[in-house]
């Protein structure tokens, strides 16, 4: 099984150089609204001292920590997967011997990662000379114990874009579904703001979804704003979003791989 | 070269035994399309209220294929060929009857299934695009478990027969059409599979790649053994490869043959094309029967019995003004829409 990892990564990691000019299109593309954002509130919290307790640097450093979280633990299958699915291309991958998602679709999409990253270290440093951070709350133990969670909010995050994807099984519509649950992404996983500045009812929600997952946690562990048990808390949940997502991962792909058995494609 | 078709012998393995590789028992399928009338209002009352159609796209078909045995697989447009090999490859679920290949029931999908069959379709499947095709090549060694010994020397006997030589080592979408057939070829026999289906694999080649595509195919069947089910559009690809032909029209079949029978019942005939100088308006009738149409050269089209067609030339040519003539042989779907709607 490793075997096929490592030679799938070769073959991806190439493909991906074919693209690179795309890639650094989509990273500039990305990077806009979280480099807005960052300037924005910083000026804000400039100008008045602090936001809901939350001064300028704190700004800094939860957006550029996110700019790398994000990076980590977001997901393209939809762009790698689905169209497979409606011009029938995957029936080629459906008869090899190993899973098209589990294994191809999640090697392109950790290769996608490791090329933007690459582009993306050098608008960091620039961004950290621009802004002149203070990441005096950031530990080698904060940096560790979140690693995990940055692991686990990438599988919850894959699986759930990999069953979103599959609904191109039934839907040609999939792509707009994506678009609402990139939407619900954006709103409940602390991308736009740090979680404590939405309105009660957001935050509530937030900790009844597994999008806090995908970025706000893994940031807060970070920068150290979390207590011992806040992080176990968010552990135990991720685990269970994580079987979740599995578990609604394997019932819609073997359903749909069902049904596109049935009508052909 | 020896080669092993029992690599990995399992309880359902079939050896080469005469018991049958493929079996298939009144297999149908039937597809459910929607359809509506053009036209704004037939839109908003498809909007509410869908209509579906039954295509019955294969019907009951039952054959069994030996070990080793080479059969073409024939029809026109839309006969059910491709239905019927996507549902032997286990893309297609069918909606009754039952198919068992290598003991297995190929919708189900198994690993082990899969790693002893190949599914060879169109241009685009097993190949990466924007990466030399010896990187799939890799990348299917590990997907199949492939020793590197074992790879390597099927990877320099696919070489040999195939002449992959430098073009496995460009991009595949800087290759021709047929460099590309070769190397979807190759790709889909590294884990040599003791069941082939081929799915028009001579479709867009030219005359001479399609001739070396089916001494490939008659090579790897004499050294391996593997059973092989293919269809086509080209007579020639059968008559060069196939003892037996099975024959389907509307979903249904036809004819489970010896190719030399099937001659015999189809009385064989010959297109002859001729391009009359300008203002000639004369009937064909006389030599043959007329095809309607002509083609874009202003050829008229007659058919003829194969065995008569020097002395309808030499009439021709001696009666009329005759421009450019030519003798080609007729399409697949007209020999079978003669043989079989007769």
């Amino acid at each position: 099984m490793l075997r096929i990892f490592q030679r799938l990564w070769q073959v991806n990691w190439a493909e991906q150089w074919q693209y690179r000019a795309n890639l650094v299109m989509y990273l500039l593309y990305w990077l806009v609204s979280p480099v807005v954002y960052l300037a924005v509130w910083t000026a804000i919290a400039d100008a008045q001292g602090s936001v809901n307790g939350l001064t300028a640097n704190d700004f800094v450093t939860y957006y550029m920590t996110l700019l790398i979280v994000d990076q980590l633990t977001s997901e393209i299958t939809i762009h790698i997967f689905g169209y497979k699915i409606q011009d029938g291309t995957l029936s080629g991958e459906l008869i090899r011997p190993v899973h098209p998602i589990l294994t191809n679709t999640l090697v392109n999409n950790v290769a996608f990662k490791a090329l933007t990253l690459l582009a993306l270290i050098p608008v960091w440093l620039a961004l950290g000379l621009l802004f002149r951070p203070d990441f005096g709350s950031v530990t080698l133990v904060n940096v560790l114990l979140a690693a995990p969670a940055v692991a686990l909010g990438f599988a919850v995050s894959f699986l759930l874009g990999a069953a979103l994807t599959c609904v191109a099984f039934w839907s040609t519509r999939v792509w707009s579904l994506y678009e609402l649950y990139a939407g619900l992404v954006v709103l409940f996983s602390g991308q736009f703001v740090p979680l404590t500045l939405m309105p009660a009812p957001v935050q509530a929600a937030a900790q009844f979804l597994p999008f806090q997952l995908f970025k706000y946690i893994p940031i807060q562990i970070i920068l150290g704003r979390l207590t011992p048990a806040e992080i176990i808390t968010s552990y135990l949940s991720g685990v269970v979003w994580l079987a979740a997502a599995a578990l609604l991962f394997r019932a819609v792909w073997s359903a749909g791989v069902k049904r596109f058995s049935a009508v052909g494609a | 070269m020896n080669y092993n078709p029992g690599r990995s012998a399992t309880a359902k393995s079939v050896s080469m035994t005469s018991e049958p590789v493929i079996v298939v028992e009144q297999l149908s399928k039937t597809y459910q399309v929607t359809e509506r009338e053009g036209g704004f209002a037939a839109a908003v009352r498809g909007f509410f209220r869908r209509q579906y159609r039954d295509v019955h796209a294969v019907q009951q078909v039952s054959f069994r294929i030996a070990p080793g045995e080479v059969v073409g697989f024939l029809g026109p447009n839309g006969a059910g060929k491709t239905t019927t090999l996507k549902m032997l490859s286990g893309l297609l679920h069918p909606t009754s009857g039952s198919a068992q290949v290598l003991g297995f029931t190929p919708w189900q999908l198994r690993p082990s299934y899969l790693r002893s069959m190949t599914l060879v379709m169109g241009q685009r499947n097993r190949l990466a695009w924007d990466i030399p095709a010896a990187d799939s090549f890799l990348l299917n060694q590990a997907i199949y478990r492939l020793p590197d010994d074992e790879y390597q020397r099927t990877l320099a006997e696919l070489d040999e027969l195939l002449e992959l030589g430098p073009i496995m080592r460009k991009p595949v979408r800087n290759l021709s059409l047929g460099e590309r057939m070769k190397c979807e070829l190759a790709a889909g026999l590294l884990h040599r599979p003791r069941v082939l289906f081929l799915d028009e694999p001579t479709i867009g080649l030219d005359i001479t790649a399609q001739a070396r595509i089916r001494a490939f195919l008659q090579e790897y069947n004499r050294r391996t053994g593997a059973t092989i089910l293919l269809t086509s559009h080209y007579m020639a690809d059968v008559t060069a490869l196939c003892e037996r032909v099975i024959i389907i029209h509307h979903g249904q079949l036809k004819y489970d043959g010896s190719l030399g029978d099937l001659s015999r019942r189809i009385a064989p005939f010959k297109l002859i094309g001729v391009a009359l100088g300008e203002a000639v308006d004369v009937a064909l009738d006389a030599y043959g029967a007329p095809v309607q149409g002509e083609d874009d050269s202003g050829k008229r089209f007659i058919q003829v019995p194969a065995g008569d067609v020097t002395a309808v030339t030499a009439r021709l040519l001696a009666d009329l003004p005759v421009h450019d003539i030519t003798i080609t042989e007729p399409p697949i779907e007209d020999v079978i829409e003669r043989a079989f709607n007769a």
